[in-house]
C-alpha cells in the first residue's frame, strides 16, 4: 500500500542536493516530497502530514527553523525534525534544538548513517 | 597647554603631519575594506562549493551501495574513489572557511567541560581505517589523573585531527604514529598538554616558523608529494590560540616530527 510509505520532507534550495536525497529515499521505500523555500514545506505539511522533515536552515525566504515553528503554530508539525547545517557549531546545534529538532546533521551526511537514522525515526 | 611656538615653520610642519597622518588613516581603512570583501568573497565561494559536492558525494554514495542496482567490483574501486576524492575537497574547502572567518576575527569559541581522552579516542578511532591502508601504527597515551578541560570542544577535535592527519600523511609505511596526553604546569597555571608525533620525514628547523604560515608548504614545488592547503596548520594555531593555548613542534629532517599544544584547563 502507498500509505505505508513513510513520508519525508526534504527541505533545502539546491536542486543538485535535494535530486541525491530524492533518489535515496524513494529507492528505499518512502514518498518523497520537496520543498525549495519555507513557504512551499508548510504548504507541502499542511496537505499531507509528514513523518521525518529534513530542514536545511539557511532557505531564500528565511531561516529554515522557523518553518517548524509555524507548522507547530498550525498543528502540521512533521513528526521528527533533522536539521541539515553545513557546520557542526555547537550554537547552530544548541538553537536547533531548542527549536525541536530532533537531530542536527551536517552535510553531507553519509547515507548509511542518514538511512539509519530516518528508519529508526521512522519505526518508532 | 602644549609649549608655545611661535614659529610658522614648526606649525606649517605640524599641518603637513596631520595630513600625512590623515592619509595613511585612509589607505588603512581602505586596505581592510577590502581585506573584508576578499574574506567575503572566501566565505562565499566555500559555500558555493560546498553545495554541489554534497550531491555529488550522495550521489556517489547511492551508487556505491548498491542503492540503484549491483556493482562490480571495478565500479565499486572507481565510485569508492570518486566519494574519497569529494571528502578530500570538502575538507580543502572547510579549511579556507575556518580560515577566513578566522582572519576576519568572526571565530568564537564556544566553552564547554569535556574529557579531552573522548576526543582523542573518537579522533584516533576516525584515522584507523587510514593507518592501517598506509601500514602504519598509532598508539593513545592519555594520562588517567588527566583533569578535564574547558575549552571549544569542536575546536581542540579540529587541532587534533589536524595534527593527526598531517601525522599519518607525512609517515612512510611501517612508521609509528603516536598522541600522548598529560598534565602540565605552565607559568603557574594547570594545562593539558597534547603530543602527537611520528616518525615521518621530519621538518627542518629553519621551517618551523614556516609551517604555521599561511598558505605555506615546505615543499611548494607543482611536484611535491603532499598536497593540502597550507591553511591547516596556520589554522591549528588559530584554534589553539582563541582557546587560551599555544602550539609547538619539536623536529629534525628525517628524524620525525613532534607537534605539541598546551592548553589551559579552564579559560577562566
Amino acid at each position: 500500500m502507498e500509505a505505508a510509505r513513510p513520508h519525508i520532507l526534504i527541505v533545502e534550495d539546491s536542486v543538485a542536493v535535494t535530486g541525491a536525497l530524492r533518489v535515496l529515499f524513494e529507492e528505499t521505500g518512502h514518498d518523497v516530497s520537496v520543498a525549495g523555500s519555507l513557504k512551499e514545506a508548510v504548504e507541502v505539511a499542511a496537505l499531507r502530514a509528514v513523518d521525518v522533515m529534513l530542514l536545511d536552515l539557511t532557505l531564500p525566504d528565511g531561516d529554515g527553523l522557523s518553518a517548524l515553528t509555524t507548522m507547530r503554530a498550525r498543528s502540521i508539525e512533521p513528526r521528527v525534525t533533522a536539521a541539515l547545517t553545513g557546520h557542526a557549531e555547537p550554537q547552530i546545534a544548541a538553537r536547533c534544538t531548542a527549536a525541536g529538532c530532533r537531530a542536527v546533521l551536517v552535510k553531507p551526511v553519509p547515507i548509511a548513517e542518514l538511512l539509519a537514522r530516518v528508519r529508526e525515526w521512522t519505526a518508532a | 597647554m602644549h609649549p608655545v611656538d611661535s614659529s610658522t615653520t614648526a606649525e606649517h610642519r605640524v599641518v603637513q603631519l596631520e595630513e600625512a597622518l590623515n592619509e595613511a588613516a585612509q589607505v588603512n581603512a581602505e586596505l581592510q575594506s577590502r581585506d573584508a570583501l576578499k574574506t567575503q568573497f572566501l566565505a562565499n565561494i566555500s559555500h558555493d562549493l560546498r553545495t554541489p559536492l554534497t550531491a555529488i558525494i550522495t550521489h556517489a554514495e547511492i551508487l556505491r551501495d548498491g542503492i540503484l542496482g549491483p556493482l562490480s567490483d571495478r565500479q565499486r574501486e572507481s565510485i569508492t574513489s570518486i566519494i574519497g576524492g569529494g571528502r578530500q575537497l570538502l575538507q580543502a574547502v572547510g579549511e579556507i572557511l575556518t580560515y577566513a572567518r578566522g582572519a576576519a576575527n568572526q571565530l568564537t569559541v564556544s566553552p564547554s567541560e569535556f574529557h579531552i581522552s573522548a576526543v582523542v579516542a573518537q579522533v584516533s578511532a576516525l584515522n584507523e581505517p587510514l593507518v592501517v591502508k598506509k601500514g602504519l601504527s598509532l598508539s593513545v597515551d592519555v594520562r588517567p589523573e588527566l583533569p578535564s578541560l574547558v575549552a571549544d570542544r569542536e575546536q581542540v577535535t579540529h587541532v587534533i585531527s589536524n595534527l593527526i592527519g598531517n601525522a599519518i600523511a607525512f609517515t612512510p609505511p611501517g612508521g609509528r604514529v603516536w598522541v600522548n596526553v598529560s598534565p602540565h604546569r605552565d607559568a603557574d597555571v594547570d594545562h593539558v598538554l597534547v603530543e602527537v608525533g611520528d616518525t615521518g620525514i621530519g621538518i627542518a628547523p629553519e621551517h618551523h616558523d614556516l609551517v604555521f604560515r599561511e598558505f605555506a608548504q615546505v615543499d611548494p614545488s607543482p611536484s611535491r608529494r603532499h598536497h593540502g592547503t597550507g591553511l591547516g596548520l596556520t589554522i591549528a594555531r588559530r584554534l589553539v590560540e582563541l582557546n587560551g593555548g599555544r602550539i609547538w613542534l619539536e623536529s629534525r629532517l628525517g628524524e620525525g616530527s613532534r607537534f605539541f599544544f598546551a592548553l589551559p584547563v579552564s579559560t577562566g
